[in-house]
This record gives C-alpha cells, sequence and structure tokens, in this order.
C-alpha cells in the first residue's frame, strides 16, 4: 500500500478543511482547478486500490500456489500411503507363507525323525540277525568239521586194515574171501566220497558271495581245459558261442561250470564223438551246457538237482550225486533259475539263467 | 609209566589205536618197530620227554630221533605239546611231524608258527598212509642229517 501523498492526508483531515482550503483558493482556482484536485485525488484513490487489487491479485496467486502445492503434497502423501498400505499388505502376506513355510518344515523334520528312528530300529534288528547268523554259521562249520573228521577216522581203520589184510593174509584167502575184501574197500571208499562231498557242498553253501564281472566265455573254455583230459579212444568237441558277461561270484560260478561240464564228459563216455556245448539261449536268457551222451528220461527231472539222487547206477556213472544239488544251491544264491531237458540216448542240456 | 630209553628212536603220539597200529605196521618195512613207542595222549607224551625220568634229564644223543604228532589228542592236545618241545633249549632241535587228519588253515598255520618241522595230514587211504609214514621215517632216520650235541 503505498502510502497517501499529503494531500489525500489533508482530505484525511475532515472534508471540513478540505473543502475550506478550497474554499480559500477559490478565491485563487477557478472550478477547473478544483476538478483538477478532485481528478487527482480520484487517482490517487484509484491507484492505490489499483495497488491494493495487485497486491490482493498477488497475494491470491500466492495463495493459489500456496493451495496447489498443498494439494500436490497432499497426493504425493495419499499415494505415498498407498504404497505404504500394499508394502504392509505384501509384507503380511510373506509372514503369512514364511510361516506357512516354517510349519511344513516341522511337519517334514518331524517325519524324517520317525524316519530315522524306523530305520534305527531295522537296523538294529538286521544287525542282530546277522549276528545270530555268523552265530549259526560258526556252529554249522564246526559241526561238519567234527562229522567229517570224526567219521572220517574210522573209515581210515576199515580201509586201512582190510588193505594190511589183503596185502599180508592173500595166500590164507579164497577168491571169494578175496572179493568180499574188495567189496569193503569199495564201499569205504565210496563213505569217504559221501563224506567229502557233504564237506563241500556245506562250506560253499555258506561261503560269502563276492560279486564281480565274469567273462563266461573264458571261465568255459578254461574249466574245459582243466576237467577234460584227452581220453585213449575217443574225441570230445567243446563248441562254444559267444555269450554275454555275467555278473557273480567267480569261485562259485567256475564250480557250477567244473560241474556241468565234467558231467557232460562222463555222459558222454560212451560215445566216440562226444559234442560238449556251450551257449547262451536269448529267448530263455540262459546259458546252457549240452552234450550228446546218454541223456536221461524226462520222467525223473524232478528228482536231478536234489542231494544224493542219481539216475544211473554207480557201476555205469560214478559220483555221490552232489554235484548238481551243488549247481542249483549256487545258482539259486545268485538269484537265477536252473533247469534241465533231457532225452535217453541222445543227451542233455542243462540251462541256468544269472539275472544281472 | 613208559620211561624214556635210548632204544627209542621214534615217538609216536597218536590216541587212536587204529592209525597208531597202521603207523607201526608201515615202520614194519623198515624195522623200526621195536624202535617205536606210542603215547596215547598229550600228558604221556610230556611226561615222557619232560618227566622226572623224562628224556630232557639224558644226554643229546640218547634223545628220540623223531615224534609223530597228532594234533587231537586228549588231555593235552598236540599244539600244547610242540609248543613245549620247541622252546625247550635242549629239546627243540627235534624233528617234530605232526600227523593229523585237522587240514584246517589256523592249525597248520599255528604249527608253523611253533617251528614244526613238518605237517602232514592223514590220508583217508591206508596204502597213502603207509607211504606217507614210511617215506617220513626213512626222510628223518635215514636220509636227513641230525644235528650233533
Amino acid at each position: 500500500m503505498r502510502t497517501c501523498e499529503p494531500k489525500t492526508k489533508s482530505l484525511s483531515e475532515g472534508s471540513r478543511s478540505g473543502f475550506d482550503m478550497a474554499e480559500e483558493r477559490r478565491g485563487h482556482a477557478t472550478a477547473e482547478d478544483l476538478l483538477h484536485e478532485r481528478l487527482e485525488v480520484l487517482e490517487d484513490t484509484q491507484r492505490a486500490t489499483l495497488n491494493i487489487l495487485e497486491d490482493f491479485d498477488e497475494e491470491k496467486g500466492k495463495l493459489e500456489q500456496v493451495q496447489r502445492a498443498a494439494m500436490n503434497l497432499l497426493e504425493d502423501f495419499d499415494e505415498e500411503r498407498r504404497k505404504f498400505q500394499l508394502i504392509q499388505t505384501a509384507t503380511l502376506n510373506l509372514l503369512d507363507d514364511v510361516n506357512e513355510e516354517r510349519i511344513k518344515s516341522d511337519e517334514t523334520k518331524r517325519a524324517l525323525m520317525n524316519m530315522l528312528e524306523d530305520i534305527e530300529v531295522e537296523r538294529g534288528k538286521a544287525e542282530l540277525a546277522k549276528t545270530q547268523l555268523q552265530a549259526v554259521n560258526k556252529e554249522l562249520e564246526a559241526f561238519s568239521y567234527s562229522v567229517s573228521h570224526d567219521l572220517r577216522a574210522p573209515l581210515r581203520a576199515i580201509s586201512g586194515f582190510v588193505g594190511v589184510l589183503q596185502q599180508n593174509y592173500a595166500p590164507v584167502l579164497d577168491d571169494n574171501g578175496k572179493k568180499y575184501m574188495g567189496y569193503i574197500r569199495e564201499n569205504a571208499e565210496i563213505m569217504g566220497s559221501l563224506i567229502d562231498d557233504l564237506l563241500a557242498f556245506s562250506r560253499l553253501s555258506r561261503q560269502p558271495m563276492a560279486t564281480g564281472e565274469i567273462d563266461m566265455n573264458n571261465l568255459a573254455q578254461s574249466v574245459f581245459d582243466e576237467v577234460g583230459k584227452p581220453e585213449a579212444d575217443r574225441q570230445i568237441h567243446f563248441a562254444a558261442i559267444q555269450v554275454p558277461i555275467a555278473r557273480g561270484d567267480r569261485s562259485l560260478l567256475r564250480q557250477v561250470m567244473v560241474n556241468l561240464i565234467s558231467n557232460a564228459i562222463k555222459f558222454t563216455r560212451q560215445k566216440k564223438d562226444a559234442l560238449i556245448e556251450f551257449g547262451f539261449d536269448a529267448d530263455q536268457s540262459a546259458y546252457y551246457v549240452r552234450d550228446n551222451g546218454v541223456g536221461f528220461d524226462m520222467k525223473y527231472v524232478g528228482k536231478l538237482f536234489g542231494v544224493f539222487q542219481r539216475l544211473h547206477p554207480v557201476e555205469e556213472f560214478e559220483g555221490t550225486g552232489v554235484g548238481l544239488a551243488l549247481v542249483h544251491r549256487i545258482i539259486t544264491r545268485h538269484g537265477g533259475r536252473v533247469w534241465a531237458l533231457g532225452e535217453v540216448g541222445r543227451g542233455a542240456t542243462f540251462f541256468f539263467t544269472l539275472p544281472s | 609209566m613208559k620211561k624214556c630209553t635210548n632204544e627209542i628212536e621214534i615217538v609216536i603220539v597218536e590216541d587212536n589205536k587204529y592209525d597208531a597200529e597202521l603207523i607201526l605196521l608201515a615202520f614194519e618195512q623198515f624195522h623200526l618197530v621195536n624202535k617205536s613207542i606210542v603215547l596215547k595222549d598229550g600228558a604221556e607224551a610230556l611226561e615222557y620227554l619232560f618227566g622226572e625220568e623224562g628224556c630232557v634229564s639224558k644226554s643229546f644223543s640218547e634223545y628220540p630221533r623223531l615224534i609223530l604228532l597228532d594234533l587231537k589228542l586228549p588231555k593235552v592236545n598236540g599244539i600244547e605239546v610242540l609248543r613245549r618241545i620247541k622252546s625247550d633249549e635242549r629239546m627243540r632241535r627235534l624233528p617234530v611231524v605232526v600227523l593229523t587228519s585237522s587240514n584246517e588253515a589256523q592249525d597248520v598255520k599255528m604249527a608253523y608258527e611253533l617251528g614244526v618241522n613238518s605237517y602232514v595230514t592223514k590220508p583217508i587211504q591206508f596204502q597213502e598212509l603207509a607211504k606217507v609214514v614210511a617215506n617220513l621215517g626213512l626222510y628223518w632216520l635215514l636220509i636227513n642229517k641230525p644235528p650233533r650235541e
């Protein structure tokens, strides 16, 4: 606000003084001067009013600016509040999820603990079973050993003294006497073989199994070379086709091959051109040993693998009848099957599977 | 009580009388029967060797020349007898041949650890046993040079 000029001040001093001054000046001033004076005063008032209006406008403008700024602030604040709410909601959701996960994790932990307990219990049972089995095996071993040892001693005496009789008392014995003494010796020998075979059977059955990869072709050839001693009056042909690698206990499977191939050789004894084949039947996933020897009657196939079971008289073919029982035991321990096909006079084929 | 005498060259420690007789029969071929004695258990063997009138108190030249020792003996077993013989200053030079039906790996191992001179398993056939025993007698008494005093 602009301060008024003294003229205006003089106006405020009352219209009378102004009027008086004006009256005074009438003497020296015309009506025009009076009008000019009044116009100036009016202009001043106008100008002052305009200034006030301008100031007011400016203030209004400033106020509007402040208002706008305040509105913006409010908007920003609103937005921040909204964002804050979103974060709040998100955090609450997270907390919920975390809690849920924690509960799940607790449940899983509990389940695992239960499983571990069960495993411990099972392990304890297995340990106990193993210890018991080891104890039983030891007992069996001691039993078999003492049985064979104690059975052999009297056999030695029987065989020994008959031998002395045969040697030193031959002149006193007639033909029958000599023959009967021979019978006694023979039977003592058979009994000795039975004891040996039983002991071997028992021991082999209790041997722990070691598993490895075995080249069955190699094994078959090596076994044939070992047991197929060349015989004077006949030829033994050994034919093998390529067979797959097997998994199992080498020494036990060697025993299987020895038994099967020896049998094949033994039972082809009467054949001039014996043929022993080793191969693999893909359809049945089975290895086989085949011979063209004396064969057997399929009627008795069920007895083949029994202990001490024989299908031929011992005068024709020696043996105690434990060989195939051993083969059966070993293959079964490997989880496989063994079976045979035969035809009297034509030969026999022995099959066995070895699951990998 | 069997006393240790100079004439006895072979000591057979065997509890089975049939085996003992078979062994003696085998020695017959070499006229060694009169020079052999059979002791039927470990206690008798220790008494004969280490007792009051045992061999140990005699001079070395009077000691037996060969001991055939079975392992499975009553009272004191063969391993124990072997141990006593091989840990005695004077006795340990005596050849000891274990002649037994035991084929157990631990018996063989233990016998060799104690210093046995030879370990032979009794065969079932008498013929075999006779051969083995005769060979043993022949070897230890006639072929092998014994230690001097």
